[in-house]
């Protein structure tokens, strides 16, 4: 249990950055697409998301910005910026490199 | 809005140690989030108290996201800790530069608390405004060091309305600062008992020509004084964790008391350095008591 959440620790920002590149969404949206994407894998206190989404608003990795609903509600849209797309693209690059190291090394030596 | 919600949000507002604006802001993002949540178990057939619970427990526990929210907003840029920094950074380099008897740069000086206090103070009270805010009450301690040269009748009289007065001041403007967070009412208070003990220092010797000179003797130390609380005060703004924080503040205070101390050349002995360092403490830890207080009230 804990080997997975320091996984998902480690990867959070990507896994943030990855699901706001595709469309910019607001905090719920982000907790609903995870869930849907996973199929449930992921279990977190969803409170624990906003610092998460803070922090990266803060490295200038994403962008908040309040936009109001057909139903007149008003929700934060978070928005990847280019530095966020650039930061993406590194760790995807080396999280590609790292799982295929991993498989390599745990795949059974096919004789 | 449902009670289980509102107890929440309170609780969270209650928690988090944000300007009021940031604070204002996450908290409309909370609130949208046990929204959507409670919606959604409604529809799904819970009751609007159940869903609310529901959405409640979904969301974690208050003192863990406050925590996290903290850790974010808790460093401060280098910019801010300059600016944080800086009041200190002028009144070292006064008394490096032997400055500090020239009427203009005084002056300069004054207009510059001033004015930086006024715009921080209408701009949100950012990080940066809570050192500038403690030369504010410089007045209040110089006040009370100059009753030492009253004729010893009008002493006690004197004594009687102004220490009501000081202790009014400085908690009127303590309670001010400690809505954000009590630290900042710590950093503010931080030069305080430094101001006191190099004022006592000098004050102690009742010849003016004598002061004079003892000012131009301790200067260099003076601004060594100054220049530690500016680093302190740099590193208090740029570390995240709260205890740390803390200790930023207490332990530098310490030093800087103990350096009056020995240029002082005994005219502050041990017990007026104990007297001192008990109130560098106090003034760097009542704030959390006042605030829990306020809190409770």
């Amino acid at each position: 249990m804990n080997y997975e959440r320091e996984l998902l620790k480690g990867n959070t920002d990507a896994l943030l950055l990855c699901l706001i590149s595709h469309t910019p969404m607001y905090g719920y949206q982000i907790i609903k697409e995870i869930e849907r994407r996973s199929k449930g894998y992921f279990q977190f206190k969803e409170g624990t998301l906003y610092p998460a989404l803070h922090r990266l608003e803060r490295a200038g990795l994403v962008r908040g910005e309040w936009q109001t609903l057909p139903n007149s509600q008003e929700r934060r849209y978070y928005f990847i910026t280019e530095k966020g797309k650039q930061v993406l693209a590194e760790r995807l690059s080396i999280w590609q490199d790292f799982s295929t190291a991993v498989n390599a090394i745990i795949q059974p030596i096919s004789t | 809005m449902i009670t289980r919600l509102a107890n929440y949000l309170d609780n969270l507002k209650n928690c988090l140690r944000l300007s009021s604006e940031a604070k204002k802001d996450m908290l409309r993002e909370f609130y949208a989030h046990l929204e959507d949540r409670s919606q959604e178990l409604q529809e799904s057939g819970f009751s609007e108290e159940e869903a609310a619970e529901m959405a409640v427990k979904h969301f974690g526990p208050v003192k863990s996201i406050a925590q996290q929210t903290y850790e974010i907003y808790s460093s401060g840029t280098w910019r801010q800790a300059f600016f944080a920094a800086l009041p200190h950074l002028i009144i070292s380099l006064l008394f490096a530069l032997r400055a500090w008897q020239n009427i203009i740069w005084l002056i300069i000086v004054l207009l510059m608390v001033i004015g930086v206090v006024i715009y921080g103070w209408w701009h949100g009270k950012p990080v940066w405004l809570f050192p500038w805010l403690g030369y504010y009450l410089i007045p209040v301690i110089v006040t009370g060091v100059l009753l030492i040269y009253l004729p010893s009748n009008w002493f006690l009289f004197a004594a009687l309305i102004y220490l009501p007065l000081a202790l009014f001041v400085l908690v009127s403007v303590t309670k001010q600062t400690i809505t954000q967070d009590w630290l900042y009412a710590s950093v503010m208070l931080l030069p305080v008992p430094i101001i006191l003990g190099w004022t006592l220092a000098l004050s102690l010797s009742r010849d003016f020509l004598s002061i004079h000179r003892q000012i131009q003797e301790m200067a260099s130390w003076v601004a060594l004084s100054f220049l530690i609380l500016a680093v302190t005060v740099a590193t208090f703004i740029r570390v995240k964790q709260r205890w740390l924080k803390v200790s930023a503040l207490l332990a530098p205070s310490l030093v800087v008391l103990i350096l009056v101390a020995i240029v002082s050349k005994g005219t502050i002995n041990f017990w007026l350095w104990l007297g001192l360092a008990s109130l560098s403490i106090f003034l760097i830890l009542s704030p959390a008591w006042l605030e829990r207080k306020i809190t409770n009230s």
